[in-house]
Order: C-alpha cells, then structure tokens, then sequence
C-alpha cells in the first residue's frame, strides 16, 4: 500500500514536470541569473525595509497622541481588516442562507440546482475581478471592497458549506421532517448546530482569506493596505512596500493564532467548550503525540 | 373508517421498488399501542417510514387524522438527535411544536421542555451535548422530545432494542403518559416479550401479509412455538 502510494505521488509529480516543461517550450536558460537578479533588487531596492511607513502622515495633520495611528500602515491595515471583517460576516449569511437552498438533502432538486448555478457563478469570478466591476459601478473606495469581498466569501463559502450540509447524518432531518419541522426550523436547529465544529472553522479560514486578499483588491483602488503598496510601487519605493509586506506576514500571522484560540471553541470529538491557551496547548500535544503513534 | 380514528389506511402498498406486502387496510384508533413484528427485511421499518411520509406508498392511501401540524412523533433507528447539540436543545424540538404563537410562548416552550426532561430523569445531563451520553440516555432524550412535542400519533422504530429494564420502565412509563392523554403509538419492535409487556394490539407481518391480532388473540397463541410459527428464521 505505501508503494502504491508512493507510486502514485511520483506519477503525479512527473507529469506535473512534464507539463511544466511544454509550458517554458524547454527554455529553463531563462532561470540562469535568477537569483542573483533577486539578490540584487533585493538588496539594492528593498533592504532596509523602511519603516516610515509606521510614522504619521505629513497630511492630514495627527490629531492623534501616538503618531503611529496616523501612519500608513496602521490606517491602510485596519482599513483592510474592516473590509474583511465586514465581508466575512455578511458573506457568510449570505452563503448560509443560500448554501441551505443549495444542499440536496435540503431542499428539492428545482430549488438547489438553481442556486448552486447562482453559487457557481458568483465563485467563478475571483475577487479580484469582483474589486474592478465595483469600483467601475461605485467608485474608488472600501464599499466596492467590501461588496467585492462580501460576494467572493458568497460563494466561495456556500458551496463549502452546502458539502457540509450534505455529509451529515440523516437521520436529525428525517426526525425533523416527520415530526411536521419547518424547512427553516431543520435549518436553523438541526442542520447548523450539528455542523457547528464546520462551519466556525470555515468563518475563521475566511476571514484569514479576506484579510490576505484584501491586500490584493486594494490595488485595483477598492481600499485597504492595498491601495498604499500600489502607490508606492508606481513611486519605486520597494523599501516601503518592503515594510507594508512585513506587517501583513505579522497580521496574518495573529489572525491564525486567533483562529486557534476560536476554534480551540470546539474539541476534537466536536463539543463546544470554554476556550482557553491551556487547553490550545494540551490540543496540540495530544496531537502531536497522536500523529506519534500513528508513526 | 370509523369516526375516532388517528391513522386509516386503504389499500395501502409499501416498498421502494417492489411491494413488500400485500394491500393493508386498518384503522388506528387513539389510546392503542401497536407493535409490529415480524423478520428482518420484512417491511417493518419501511411501513413506519411510510406512515411517516418518509416514503412514497406504492400504492393505495394512507390518512392521518392529527389535526394541527407536528401532531406526528417520530423515532428513528438511530434516533435522530442532533448530537452536537444539548439534550435540552434537542427536547426543545418537540415542545417548539407543541406550543403556539403567544406572548408566553418561549417561557412555555422552555417550561415543557424541562417537564420532559425531569419526567424521563435526564435533567442533570440538560446542558450536556447528547453525544456525550450513553445509548440508553439518548434513547430516554429521544423520548423526552416526542413527550415534550405531546403528538396524536407516535411512531418509534425499535427503541426499546439493547436497553436495560430500568430504562425501558422510564420509557414507557412516559410512553404511557402520552397514551392515557390519547394518544396512539406504533412501534417496532424486535423482542415479543416487550411487546407483550405494553401493546393492546399487535401487528406480525410474515409472508408478504401483515395479520392484525389484539393483544388477546396473540397470547392465545402457543408461546413455546410462537417464534417457529410466525418470525420463521428470527432469532
């Protein structure tokens, strides 16, 4: 079995090689000098990272006592966790009430395969392309980022979602269908608490997601930090973007940790429970001391 | 049909491709318990789910006369709880029917959730998820939400099945409790002794015919012989 396996990932691995070779038409001179190239600019353009990105503004004048909450950074980065927190949670409502019309399980056939179309749709755009309709339609800003994000987390959320939904049991639905539930009622107290553990560990790898790509959509003018290392790229000042990109690796960096400590909410077996670091930690021995065994 | 009855059914053919038996005409009438016997794979579990509306008759009709909506309990196999969810919220379910629109009705929903609990001896475990708890106690919660949720009419689908005698007198004390209010219960179940115990009607589908004895009619029946006679390969 682990030959076959291993069989199977070198396969994989080869014609993945392969077609990357047809891609480059066999021109793999092309790598020659890379690294020294990215040594240079590294060292020329970006190093030191500049940190006056965390100093105030020269305009409009700091009201504020500490300077850095007048600075780029901060302004730019808390403009971006607010449009992803925002379009977090209005995404996932929005994908929960349609993942729930979307689930086979669920609904009939006329109503889900409708709105799995709809899904497929809104998904198919990338949230990039979402930022540049908005921002035609309404204008440079962060509600073109928020709406751009908000129908990205739509659905993208809702199809992980309605999966979800079709995995579990069924037995809690035909309990609820024969005892004369409501649709909404089977949603609201059967379907969600029973995919509870689910559905908090998708909001929390949204909101990370939002957060990262938040930057992104920045850059086609839809607010955020984004819209600050777009300036500086168009100025040169690598060094600035440099610092920007440092404070981004450190902010995604502690929406994981809080991740953790949101879904330490919920154990391994599922129940819901007080969260505290301990119990993050001894999570993660037990863990690791499981993944031992294993090996 | 006479004029008092919970459930008629005409003609009625169950199965999912095939029928699995003959035609059934009957009369259900408030206050009787029914338990259905009968082999494995015979049907037993296919006629509850039909009657449930979890599966279309081949043929022929079926009418429950329960009045308002969610005047059906109904207890699977495997219970159909909500297993991350507490026993208090699973219970919940059930009074969330029983109880109408009115300015009390989260209080009296709350109020007839906790008399469940407290009559099926489950109340230290409320804010327990049900998962947590054994097969016994889960049966008893499963029990508590159809008492909490007072139905015309109750289908359980063997839920007497591995448990201790303690427990099966909790349960059907509460089982009782419902009945002497009117209400009619259908269960199937896999142990004779059981349904000797509590039913006052007893259904034994054998040979693709479902016979319908009263209680009288079945004891009359020689006892020592009775599982080679009509459960035929049934343990």
């Amino acid at each position: 079995m682990k030959y076959r396996l291993f069989g199977i990932v070198f396969i994989l691995f080869f014609l993945a090689w392969q077609t990357l070779d047809g891609l480059v038409e066999g021109d793999w001179g092309r790598l020659e000098g890379g690294l020294s190239n990215l040594v240079v600019f590294f060292e020329e353009s970006m190093w030191p990272p500049n940190w006056k990105v965390l100093e105030a503004r020269s305009y409009p004048v700091c009201e504020q006592d500490i300077e850095f909450f007048c600075s780029v950074g901060y302004l730019g980065m808390m403009e971006t966790l607010k449009i992803a927190f925002v379009s977090t949670i209005l995404g996932f409502v929005g994908a929960i009430s349609l993942s729930s019309l979307a689930a086979r399980n669920l609904m009939p056939l006329y109503i889900s395969l409708p709105v799995r179309i709809f899904l497929s749709a809104v998904r198919s755009l990338p949230s990039l392309i979402w930022a540049i309709l908005f921002v035609i339609v309404i204008g440079f800003g962060p509600l073109s980022g928020v709406l751009a994000m908000t129908f990205y987390t739509v659905g993208y959320l809702g199809k992980l979602q309605y999966e979800v939904f079709e995995g579990m049991p069924n037995d809690p639905l035909e309990a609820g269908r024969a005892m004369g539930l409501s649709r909404p009622s089977i949603v609201m107290n059967i379907v969600i608490p029973e995919n509870s553990n689910h559905l908090l560990s998708q909001l929390m790898f949204m909101f990370e997601y939002n957060v990262r790509h938040g930057t992104v959509i920045g850059i086609v003018g839809a607010g955020g930090i984004g819209y600050y290392i777009n300036t500086y790229l168009k100025f040169l000042q690598y060094d600035k973007v440099f610092a920007l990109l440092i404070l981004i690796f450190i902010v995604v960096v502690l929406i994981d940790l809080l991740s953790l400590a949101v879904r330490s909410f919920v154990n391994e077996e599922g129940d819901v429970r007080k969260p505290t670091w301990l119990n993050m930690l001894i999570q993660a021995r037990k863990r690791r001391s499981k993944s031992g065994d294993v090996a | 049909m006479s004029e008092d009855a919970i459930l008629s059914l005409k003609g009625l053919v169950i199965g999912y491709d095939l029928p699995l038996v003959k035609p059934i005409t009957l009369d259900v009438h408030a206050g009787e318990i029914i338990a259905i016997l009968g082999p494995s794979g015979i049907g037993k579990t296919t006629l509850i789910r039909t009657i449930a509306g979890l599966v279309r008759p081949l043929d022929g009709t079926f009418h429950l006369h329960v009045g308002r909506r969610g005047s059906l309990g109904y207890i699977p196999q495997r219970l159909g709880l909500v297993r991350h969810a507490t026993v208090a919220h699973n219970v919940s379910l059930g009074a969330r029917l029983s109880v109408g629109w009115s300015r009390t009705m989260f209080k009296d929903r709350k109020e007839r959730t906790f008399e469940a609990i407290r009559t099926l001896g489950i109340e230290e475990k409320a804010s327990e998820p049900v998962r947590r708890l054994s097969g016994g106690q889960q049966r008893r919660v499963a029990t508590a939400r159809t008492l909490a949720q007072r139905p015309r009419l109750m289908l359980a689908d063997e839920f007497l099945g591995e448990l201790d005698q303690t427990n099966v007198d909790i349960v059907l004390s509460a089982v009782h409790e419902l009945v002497e209010e009117g209400t009619a219960v259908i269960m199937v179940e896999h142990h004779e002794d059981n349904a000797k115990d509590f039913a006052t009607r007893i259904w034994l589908i054998k040979d693709n015919h479902l016979h319908d004895y009263s209680l009288e009619e079945w004891l009359d029946i020689d006892e020592s012989s009775w599982r080679e006679q009509h459960l035929g390969e049934e343990e």
